[in-house]
């Protein structure tokens, strides 16, 4: 029934195409960010610190993140649209494996921050930001997010089928937006004064996954590459099975 | 006749304790009509979405179309095609976008589920409707396109729940006409519930009583309505369905004490 699970995933992606809201809107705040966070503290860009890639480079993952925020929560949206007109009964009543009917609006998801991320950088390249390795940094910037859609997309999706409410798969994005804060997001480990701060971005999975993007653009630590790319690959690993399980466990 | 449903001590136990359907038993012969009667909440819907595949049994088994249900749904979903009481449609697209967008899902060629789609269109006499968003269409006409819904893919088993509601007369009659047709040209088996009981009695042959859970009844429509007729003393003879069944539930609930 392959052609089915096919069929399913186009029908996610051409929902995405007929309703761009959520991702034009999403892809705006992300770039009013960008623009007065450049604008607002981009001064102290010249901070050794910031090592070679000046403050765009360093505040353009944040901005990738918070995209995130606005382009993984279709999947719910879908999905709940789905569910309240019951036609959700319908497609389960089909031979199609049950978890691509979540598993195909989040890759509409992860696709949809694929381009967002993409344009994104291409305004970065246009800012200077330096691209330490080149279309490397660019692909792995944007596996990166990719991941991280896959991951937040992925609890969304769960979430509105476990409990058939919007509401709740809407905390994905109020947790992340939160945990935005609570890391490296405005300065380096080193400039972090107080203690707590610093403890709560160490423990912070975000932090790793903005260091890694840090790392691909301007060439910080590898270290942080990895740790990012393992962290973001776990949560999405994760994140698909809470799905699938989810799935399972609905219209018991 | 061969069966080609069999339930075996079905039980059905919600997380909080209530149990929807007590050790159920039922044999569905293969081409027949089944009709399932019960008041509101006895437990009909609850076995239509278990048999249906929907919703998972707490123990017992069952067998469709030959396949064991916690083994092969998959399979079973193929030969089935379920009409659920709640409609299931997608309310942005045409009924010729949805019908079509089914049979793929049934891993059918798009030109030949476009063919289905068309001849279904004129059976549930859609033709003005096709390329109208379903969000603007009546509630019968909804209805129509659910019930055409579950036929895109040539089941042998048609599960009903509440089919007719929200239906007009005419509606229902082209209804009832193409369920006919179906079972005697096609062989297709018809399990239905509702509350209809004319309807019943006209369009089906064999039937189920369950109540609080239990089936207290099985076996032939006929059958049903004469021993339920003319009870002792009362000196009428009754002859529809609807009859039959009022006074057999009341008989029940009056030997049990409810």
């Amino acid at each position: 029934m392959r052609s089915g699970n096919l069929l399913i995933v186009k029908r996610a992606v051409t929902g995405l195409l007929k309703n761009p809201w959520g991702f034009i809107s999403g892809l705006g705040m992300s770039l009013f960010f960008l623009a007065v966070y450049s604008a607002g503290i981009g001064g102290i860009g010249f901070l050794p610190q910031f090592e070679n890639g000046g403050y765009t480079a360093f505040i353009l993952p944040l901005i990738i993140i918070s995209l995130s925020i606005g382009s993984t929560g279709s999947a719910g949206q879908a999905l709940n649209r789905d569910i309240q007109s019951g036609y959700f009964y319908r497609l389960y009543l089909t031979p199609v494996l049950r978890i691509t009917f979540v598993a195909a609006p989040v890759m509409a998801d992860m696709i949809s921050m694929a381009v967002g991320t993409s344009i994104i950088l291409i305004i970065g390249f246009f800012l200077k930001v330096p691209f330490a390795f080149g279309f490397l940094s660019f692909a792995g910037v944007v596996i990166l997010a990719m991941l991280l859609a896959v991951a937040l997309s992925g609890i969304s999706a769960g979430l509105t089928v476990l409990t058939e409410n919007l509401q709740a798969a809407q905390i994905t994005g109020v947790v992340v937006f939160s945990m935005m804060f609570l890391s490296t997001t405005f300065l380096p480990f080193d400039m972090i004064t107080s203690s707590w701060m610093k403890m709560t971005a160490r423990i912070n999975p975000l932090t790793y996954i903005l260091e890694g993007m840090r790392f691909l653009l301007a060439g910080s630590s590898y270290i942080y590459f990895i740790s990012g790319f393992m962290i973001s690959l776990l949560l999405a690993l994760i994140s698909l099975v809470f799905a699938y399980n989810c799935t399972r466990k609905s219209l018991m | 006749m061969e069966s080609i449903i069999t339930v075996s001590e079905l039980t059905k136990r919600y997380r909080d304790g209530t149990e929807a359907l007590k050790k159920i038993s039922l044999d569905i012969p293969h081409g027949s009509r089944f009709v399932l009667l019960g008041p509101n909440g006895a437990g009909k819907t609850t076995l239509v979405r278990i048999l249906s595949t929907l919703s998972k049994e707490t123990s017992g088994d069952v067998l469709i179309g030959g396949e064991k249900k916690n083994q092969s749904a998959s399979l079973i979903r193929k030969k089935i095609g379920v009409a659920l009481q709640s409609l299931t449609l997608a309310p942005e697209a045409t009924p010729l976008e949805l019908l079509v967008f089914q049979g793929g899902l049934f891993g059918i060629a798009e030109s030949k589920a476009g063919e289905k789609a068309l001849s279904l269109i004129n059976r549930f006499g859609l033709e003005k409707f096709r390329d109208k968003k379903i969000r603007n269409l009546s509630g019968g006409n909804k209805r129509r396109i659910h019930i055409a819904l579950a036929l895109v893919h040539d089941p042998s088993i048609l599960f009903l729940d509440e089919p007719t509601v929200g239906m007009d007369p005419e509606g229902r009659y082209g209804f009832w006409s193409e369920m006919k047709r179906l079972n005697t040209e096609k062989q297709m088996t018809l399990f239905m519930t509702t509350q209809y009981l004319e309807e019943a009695q006209k369009n089906s042959d064999i039937m189920a009583v369950i109540l609080d859970g239990e089936i207290v009844f099985s076996g032939k429509v006929s059958d049903f309505i004469s021993l339920n007729s003319g009870k002792e003393g009362s000196g009428n003879s009754l002859l529809t369905l609807e009859e039959g069944y009022l006074n057999f539930i009341e008989e029940i609930r009056q030997r049990s004490g409810l």
